[in-house]
C-alpha cells in the first residue's frame, strides 16, 4: 500500500482513475490539465502550515496520463502546453480526509470548503466520468499515512464545521 | 474618425464597455459605438431634480461586486471605482409598525427575523448557511459560463446525487415557484413577504413557475447589495477608462443605422450619418435582439425562421418599474423605528408589502395592465451612504414601483398623463410610514415611468429592464432564443453580449464575459482573464 503523497500513491490513483475509465459508456473527448492546490491549515501533518502542495493531473480521452507533484519552486507552466483547465484548492485536511473517504467530494465543493475553476459546463456533461475519478481518488486505493491517519485526533477545534459531521455521516 | 477596427461594438452599456477593454487588453483594435450622449448604458446617473442631486435613473444595486470578473480583470478599483455595502440592507417595513431587517451581519439578520418566528429564524439561518457553501460555485457554474440545458444539468446533478444534499438543487424547484418554496420551509407571512419582496427587486416574481430553483442565488446574495460611489455612471466611466489605456475607442451619438453584412459575414456597420466602419475580425451587438435582427442586419441576411422567431417568440418581462427621484432636505424616519432602531439605516426598504398573496395579487394587476391596487414602492436613500451624491445636508431618494409598461386600454403613452399623479401617491405611500416627508422635507420631485424607460435606452423595450423575460422558458439555451443563446448568430463574425443573453440583466457583467469566451475560440485569442 503506497504512502500518501508519494510517487507510488500518484501511480496508484492514476491507475484507479484508468481502470474506471474503462466501464464507462462516453468519457469527454480531448485532453484535459488539473491542477490541485492543498494549502497547509495547521491540521494536517503532510502540509505544513502557510505552504501548499501542488500537484497537476493529465486526463487525455479520459484515461489519467500523469499525476505528479510539483517541487515547492517548479512553474507548473513547464509542464503545460497550454493552461491548466481545472483548479481544485482547499485546505490540506479537507484533501487528506477526502483522500480517506472520510468527506464525500461532491459535498465538499458544495459547502465551499474547496474551491474549483474552470469551465463547470465539461464536468457537468461529464459527470459520469468525474464521479468515476472522485470514486479513485477517494475509495480506490488503499493508501498509508506514516505522519497519522485523519481524522485527526487531537487536533484542536473542527476547522471546517459542518463538514465533518456530514463526512462522518456520508464517509467511511 | 477612422474608418476600420479589428472589432466593432454595438452599445456601449456596461456589457459593450466590459467586453471592449477585455478585447483592447487582448491586443484587438476596438471601437465601441453609443447612439446617446454618453456611454453606461443602464449606468445613467443624472441630475433629475435639483442641480447637485445625483439620481441612479436605472441601475442603482450592483449585487456581483465581488464575483464579476471585471472588477480585476480590468482593475476596476485602481481606475478610481469604489462601493459600500451598507451594514443594513434591507428592511420590511409593515402597517403594524413592526419591521424586518436584513444586515450584513447574519446573526443579527437572524435576531431581526425571530422576533416573528425562531423557527423562521433558524430555517434561514441554515439555508443561507447551504447557500453560501456554493453559491460562488453555481454562479460560477450557470452564470459566468455559456449557458447549459436544463436537461443537461439535471440529468449532471442526478449523477452527483446532488438532491439528496441540498434542498435548493431538488429537482422539483426546477417547476414551483418561490411561493411554494416559501411555504415549505418559512411560516411567518411577514417572513415570506420580506424574501418574495427581495426576489421582486431582482426581477423574480414570487408567482412564477419554475423560479424556486433561483433562490440559493437570492438568499445566497441577499446580504450582498452594494452602492457605486458617485453614482452608477461611476461604473461606466472606469469601464471606459480601461478601454480607452488599452487603445479602445469610444464614439457617442453614433447611431448605427445597419450592420453591413457580405458573402453571410458581418463586416461593418454604418452609422446614420452616413459613416461607414470596418469591422476585420468581429461585430458585436450588445442592443436589443429585435434592433439587431429587424432593424440592423439586412432581411436578406437573416435566415426567416430566425426573422419569424424574432417577430413572435421574444417574449419581455410582463411588468416595468414606475420610479420617483426626490431631492431631500432630510432622510426618512420611519415610525417602525420605535420597533426597530436599524430600519433608518436600512437601504433598500420594503413599505408594506406583509403576505406573498399581497405582493401576488399586484404581479395580477400589473400584468393585466393595471396599477397595483395599493402603492407599495421600495425606498432607497443612496446619500445615508454615499453623501456625495446630495449637496452637502441634503439628500437623494429613489422609489420604485412595479407597474405595467402599457396601460391596459390606453397604452404606454397614457403614462404621460398620469405620471406626476401616481408619483405624488407613491410618495404619499411612502410618507404613511415616514411622516418627517413633508412637502417641506422633499426639495423637489421627478417621476420616470415606464414610458420613460425606452425613450433613454431603446434596448429596453417594452421598459423591460431586464431585457427578456425572467422565466424558465427563457432561461439558460433558451434565452433569448435558442438559435441566439450561446453568443454566436446565423451571421458569421456576429455575436451578441447584451442583458438580452443568459442570464439576463442586472449589472452581473456575464453576457459579457461569456460572450468573450465564444469569441476568443472563434478568434483564437490566448486567454489572460480569470476563471470564475
Amino acid at each position: 500500500m503506497p504512502d500518501i503523497y508519494t510517487s507510488e500513491w500518484y501511480d496508484a490513483v492514476r491507475d484507479a482513475i484508468n481502470a474506471g475509465v474503462g466501464q464507462l459508456r462516453s468519457v469527454p473527448e480531448g485532453r484535459f490539465v488539473v491542477a490541485v492546490e492543498v494549502v497547509g491549515d495547521g491540521v494536517s501533518p503532510y502540509v505544513d502550515a502557510a505552504t501548499e502542495r501542488r500537484f497537476l493531473m493529465e486526463i487525455d480521452e479520459g484515461s489519467c496520463l500523469w499525476y505528479r507533484e510539483l517541487a515547492p519552486d517548479e512553474d507548473e507552466r513547464a509542464h503545460l502546453d497550454g493552461r491548466v483547465d481545472y483548479r481544485f484548492r482547499g485546505p490540506a485536511t479537507v484533501f487528506d480526509e477526502i483522500a480517506a473517504g472520510l468527506l464525500d467530494p461532491v459535498d465538499v465543493a458544495l459547502r465551499g470548503a474547496i474551491a474549483v475553476k474552470g469551465d463547470m459546463r465539461l464536468l457537468l456533461r461529464n459527470a459520469e466520468h468525474v464521479a468515476s475519478l472522485l470514486e479513485a481518488y477517494t475509495n480506490a486505493v488503499s493508501t498509508t499515512w506514516p505522519l497519522g491517519q485523519p481524522p485527526y485526533a487531537g487536533a484542536g477545534p473542527d476547522p471546517h464545521g459542518s463538514l465533518h459531521q456530514q463526512g462522518a455521516a456520508t464517509g467511511a | 474618425m477612422r474608418d476600420a477596427y479589428d472589432a466593432v461594438i454595438i452599445g456601449s452599456g456596461h456589457n459593450g464597455l466590459a467586453l471592449g477593454a477585455y478585447l483592447a487588453r487582448s491586443g484587438l483594435d476596438v471601437v465601441v459605438l453609443e447612439r446617446r450622449h454618453e456611454e453606461g448604458g443602464g449606468l445613467c446617473t443624472e441630475e433629475l431634480t435639483l442641480p447637485g442631486f445625483l439620481h441612479n435613473v436605472h441601475a442603482n444595486y450592483h449585487t456581483f461586486v465581488d464575483l464579476a470578473p471585471p472588477q480585476q480583470d480590468l482593475a476596476l478599483v485602481d481606475h478610481g471605482l469604489e462601493y459600500v455595502r451598507p451594514d443594513v440592507q434591507m428592511a420590511s417595513i409593515f402597517d403594524d409598525g413592526t419591521a424586518l431587517t436584513v444586515h450584513t451581519d447574519l446573526d443579527k439578520t437572524c435576531e431581526s427575523i425571530a422576533r416573528f418566528s425562531d423557527a423562521d429564524a433558524e430555517t434561514f439561518r441554515r439555508l443561507y448557511t447551504e447557500a453560501h457553501g456554493y453559491v460562488n460555485l453555481l454562479l460560477g457554474t450557470l452564470m459566468y459560463q455559456p449557458p447549459m440545458s436544463m436537461k443537461e444539468l439535471t440529468r449532471a446533478l442526478s449523477v452527483f446525487g446532488v438532491e439528496d444534499r441540498s434542498e435548493f438543487l431538488s429537482v422539483k424547484l426546477r417547476r414551483e415557484t418561490i411561493d411554494v418554496f416559501l411555504d415549505q420551509h418559512f411560516t411567518h407571512p411577514k417572513v415570506k413577504a420580506h424574501l418574495a419582496f427581495h426576489g421582486a427587486v431582482c426581477g423574480y416574481a414570487n408567482d412564477v413557475p419554475g423560479l424556486a430553483m433561483s433562490f440559493p442565488l437570492l438568499v445566497g446574495k441577499i446580504d450582498n447589495w452594494n452602492l457605486c460611489v458617485g453614482g452608477s455612471h461611476r461604473l461606466a466611466h472606469v469601464l471606459w477608462r480601461d478601454l480607452a489605456q488599452h487603445g479602445g475607442v469610444l464614439i457617442s451619438d453614433a447611431e448605427v443605422a445597419s450592420i453591413a453584412v457580405d458573402e453571410g459575414r458581418a463586416v461593418g456597420v454604418v452609422l446614420a450619418d452616413g459613416t461607414e466602419l470596418t469591422a476585420r475580425r468581429a461585430v458585436i451587438s450588445t442592443v436589443d435582439v429585435e434592433q439587431t435582427f429587424a432593424h440592423l442586419l439586412p432581411a436578406a441576411a437573416v435566415p426567416a425562421e430566425l426573422a419569424a422567431s424574432v417577430e413572435h417568440d421574444l417574449v419581455h418581462q410582463p411588468w416595468s418599474l414606475f420610479s420617483v427621484h426626490l431631492a431631500m432636505a432630510e432622510p426618512p424616519h420611519y415610525e417602525a423605528a420605535a420597533f426597530d432602531p436599524d430600519v433608518d439605516r436600512a437601504w433598500v426598504v420594503n413599505l408594506g408589502y406583509a403576505s406573498t398573496e399581497e405582493l401576488d395579487a399586484d404581479w395580477r394587476a400589473v400584468r393585466a395592465g393595471d396599477l397595483a391596487p395599493r402603492c407599495r414602492p421600495n425606498a432607497a436613500v443612496n446619500s445615508l451612504f454615499d453623501p456625495s451624491d446630495a449637496p452637502e445636508g441634503c439628500y437623494t431618494g429613489l422609489l420604485r414601483q412595479i407597474a405595467p409598461y402599457g396601460l391596459a386600454g390606453k397604452g404606454p403613452a397614457a403614462w404621460d398623463e398620469i405620471g406626476h399623479w401616481y408619483g405624488r401617491r407613491c410618495i404619499e405611500a411612502w410618507r404613511r410610514f415616514a411622516p418627517n416627508l413633508t412637502d417641506a422635507a422633499i426639495l423637489d420631485w421627478a417621476p420616470y415611468t415606464p414610458a420613460d424607460i425606452p425613450r433613454k435606452l431603446r434596448n429596453m423595450v417594452q421598459g423591460d429592464w431586464m431585457m427578456g423575460e425572467v422565466s424558465l422558458a427563457n432561461m439558460l439555451d433558451k434565452r433569448p432564443l435558442p438559435e441566439l443563446a450561446q453568443y454566436r448568430t446565423p451571421v458569421d463574425g456576429l455575436y451578441l453580449a447584451g442583458s438580452t443573453q443568459h442570464p439576463h440583466g442586472f449589472i452581473t457583467f456575464a453576457p459579457a464575459y461569456n460572450a468573450l469566451q465564444v469569441i476568443a475560440d472563434d478568434l483564437g485569442l490566448e486567454a489572460w482573464w480569470r476563471d470564475v
